[in-house]
């Protein structure tokens, strides 16, 4: 064996662009940069392999800064694109990276279809509830009275849930994350990465520019495990600095309860990732009326759309053996014109 | 009223209040989004309709559906924004309720940059959509033009039922200037006879671009073109500058006539005969007015800020026997008037030499 065999460990560094990186200072996209820079090395796949595919607007900007294959593609549509190569590809790692402009207004039609289909592909949706390319317009997900340069008496809009529309649209893996809390970012992008078939990230993410107070304490990591729960498969939902706040179901209302005299951890949820009812109950409690979950909402093993369109293939050629252009040509109707 | 400093982009969404838009759908786009910001002020302190849509798809179809109930209504985009709105453009035309349009003109092609740019020349004067017809454009190369044809706009819209266009490069929409506003007009207090606003006691009014059959639509269609042979006839517009005694002709609108016109000046000074042509309207576009200005003039210098989109339209009014240079900057750049200078003191010492050797 020569030393040219042996698969080299790739880093980090292996996936960083020779770009300069153009966001604003403290933008917390270049946090979800280094993230997913350090995911890739163990994610199995060789970097020749991976494909970043992005739309329009500032996370868009994304492909330029990977040392990968990378397509800088049009307005809502990198997950039409990323839709034909995954298909016709089925080898490559293909993450859509996307923003809640671009993947939500003019992408939202493309978003649906895509999560329904389960192709094999990594959607990561950078959340900052706010048009920052355009500097500063309200957003589908900007909430309702949000003051911005597009609605200056406050947005009278309903914003956008997209966990709650992802596994509405029949996503196999919904998951949130924040750009602030880089461990948890990174074990979800992770496990993103590992699922088979459509994964959804969405990334609450912070504009420090046009939208710099959006997430409050959970940008602040001295506040923020008091308003985030972290879901974690067969666990109680404890959260809180100090561990001693809960979720229980009171009948079918979700609570948020002090743990102490009147409740303990045994009366609190137990989060079971492979619940479809519990992840749209989970995805229905918004911040900041409740803690933000994040984690693995939901996971489901199915088929990948390639599986299926394999298996339609093999069953037709089984049953009609494989295809001859010439005779499927020859065996139409033909008319003979004298 | 007096004269303020004025951002076009504000300045054309004030004078569109002031016209009388009763509604206004758009999608934030560089260079065209202050213009969207400054109705999402204004127009509900007037108590009128303003809507961010959720893609430029959406806005043109919101006003289709306004316009449809004889609302006056616009949208603005800038070039890519612009292509999205080609499938609900064609089907205004084809349903003939009057929709206003301002581009902010961005380089091209795809999401090319958001530099100055005259990329949508052929976008919009060549139909804007698929089928035979043609919206009014009108390009103005000032702030105060583009306010006066502003409100111009949604008369020639309502007038002929039909697309006005207003377009402009990103340069005008961006940079401020000195110019007057015109007094808030009032509301119409009817909608149109042919709007959809209730049957009531009258016959029922149909809006639709659907015509099955070949004959209805054949039908429709020479309407059609005979509305747009009136339009030709009548809205003509476009400006000469120094053409009297002018043995050499720049063809040039919008931004790319400013600095035309700087080039002529400086030109001028230095005794060549240069003069400047300037189509207000790109559709319809003055064919006959240059082609009257080649039965005396043989040389022509089309300046645009894109690859070469107005020169076949020059040519076409010029004819085969006169000459027509080109000077064009695509990719969202301004050409300098040093640029046209040198070239137009080029094209004279050619014709000069051109003269001598003949």
């Amino acid at each position: 064996m020569t030393t040219a065999n042996i698969p080299l460990k790739l880093t980090r560094k292996d996936f960083v662009s020779d770009q300069t990186v153009r966001w604003c200072p403290g933008c917390g996209d270049y946090s979800i940069l280094a993230q997913i820079q350090k995911t890739l090395p163990d994610i199995g796949y060789k970097k020749e392999d991976i494909v970043f595919i992005s739309g329009i607007g500032c996370s868009s900007r994304f492909p330029y800064y990977m040392d990968t294959y990378g397509i800088h593609s049009i307005h809502g549509r990198a997950p039409t694109l990323a839709s034909g190569l995954a298909i016709t590809n089925p080898n490559l790692s293909v993450w859509v990276i996307t923003g809640d402009g671009d993947g939500l207004s003019i992408g939202g039609n493309h978003f649906i279809h895509t999560m329904r289909r389960n192709i094999n592909l990594n959607v990561v949706l950078f959340n900052n509830r706010i048009y920052g390319l355009t500097k500063g317009q309200y957003s589908p997900t900007s909430r309702t009275g949000a003051k911005t340069k597009s609605s200056p008496m406050g947005s009278i809009e309903q914003p956008v849930n997209p966990v709650a529309l992802a596994l509405s649209s029949g996503a196999t893996f919904v998951s949130r994350s924040l750009d602030a809390h880089t461990k948890h970012l990174g074990e979800t992008l992770a496990k993103a990465a590992a699922h088979k078939g459509t994964s959804f990230v969405e990334v609450f993410q912070n504009c420090v520019i046009f939208n710099p107070n959006e997430w409050g304490p959970l940008e602040d990591r001295r506040q923020r495990d008091d308003h985030i729960i972290y879901l974690e498969h067969g666990k109680p939902m404890v959260f809180g600095k100090n561990h001693d706040k809960g979720i229980r179901l009171n009948g079918f209302m979700p609570e948020v309860v002090q743990l102490g005299d009147e409740f303990s951890v045994d009366d609190l949820i137990v989060h079971d990732e492979t619940s479809k009812q519990l992840a749209y109950t989970l995805s229905s409690l918004e911040y900041p009326d409740f803690p933000a979950f994040m984690g693995v909402l939901y996971q489901e093993e199915k088929p990948t759309y390639t599986e299926v369109l394999m298996d339609q293939i093999h069953t037709a050629q089984e049953t009609k053996g494989v295809g001859d252009l010439n005779t499927l040509y020859r065996s139409a109707d033909l008319w003979t014109v004298a | 009223m007096a004269k303020e400093l004025l951002k076009g982009n504000v300045a054309i969404a004030e004078a569109a209040i002031r016209a009388g838009c009763q509604a206004y759908f758009g999608y934030p786009i560089t260079p065209q989004t202050e213009l969207l910001e400054h109705m999402s002020k204004r127009m509900p302190e007037l108590g009128r309709t303003f809507l961010q849509a959720e893609s430029e798809v959406a806005a043109v179809n919101m006003v289709y559906g306004a316009a449809s109930a004889g609302v006056r209504v616009m949208t603005s985009s800038s070039s890519p924004g612009i292509s999205l709105m080609q499938e609900g453009l064609s089907y205004i035309a084809g349903s003939e309720v009057p929709a206003v349009f301002v581009d902010v003109m961005r380089g091209g092609p795809g999401l090319g940059n958001i530099q100055p740019s005259q990329s949508d020349y052929n976008q919009v004067t060549k139909t804007a959509g698929h089928g035979d017809y043609r919206p009014i454009v009108l390009a103005p190369s000032t702030i105060q033009e583009a306010i006066d044809l502003m409100v111009l706009s949604f008369d020639l819209a309502e007038k002929y039922r039909t697309i006005v266009f207003m377009v402009l490069d990103g340069a005008i929409g961006q940079m401020m200037e000195p110019a007057e506003l015109p007094p808030m007009r009032e509301l119409p207090t009817e909608r149109p006879s042919w709007a959809l606003t209730g049957k009531g006691n009258r016959d029922k009014n149909i809006v639709t671009s659907i015509r099955l059959g070949a004959q209805p639509l054949a039908d429709f269609n020479d309407i059609l073109q005979e509305k747009l042979a009136v339009i030709e006839k009548n809205e003509l517009r476009y400006d000469e500058l120094y053409t009297d005694d002018a043995e050499l002709v720049i063809v040039a609108y919008g931004t790319a006539a400013r600095v035309a016109h700087t080039a002529v000046k400086h030109l001028r000074e230095e005794n060549i005969p240069v003069g400047l042509f300037r189509p207000i309207t790109l559709w319809p576009f003055p064919y006959q007015q240059l082609g009257e200005l080649a039965d005396r003039v043989s040389t022509f210098l089309s300046v645009e800020m894109n690859a070469g989109q107005m020169i076949h339209d020059v040519r076409e009014s010029v004819g085969r026997q006169a000459e027509i240079e080109f000077l064009g900057r695509p990719g969202g750049i301004i050409p300098l008037p040093e640029e046209i200078e040198e070239k137009v003191r080029d094209m004279w010492r050619q014709k000069n030499l051109a003269a001598q050797i003949n």
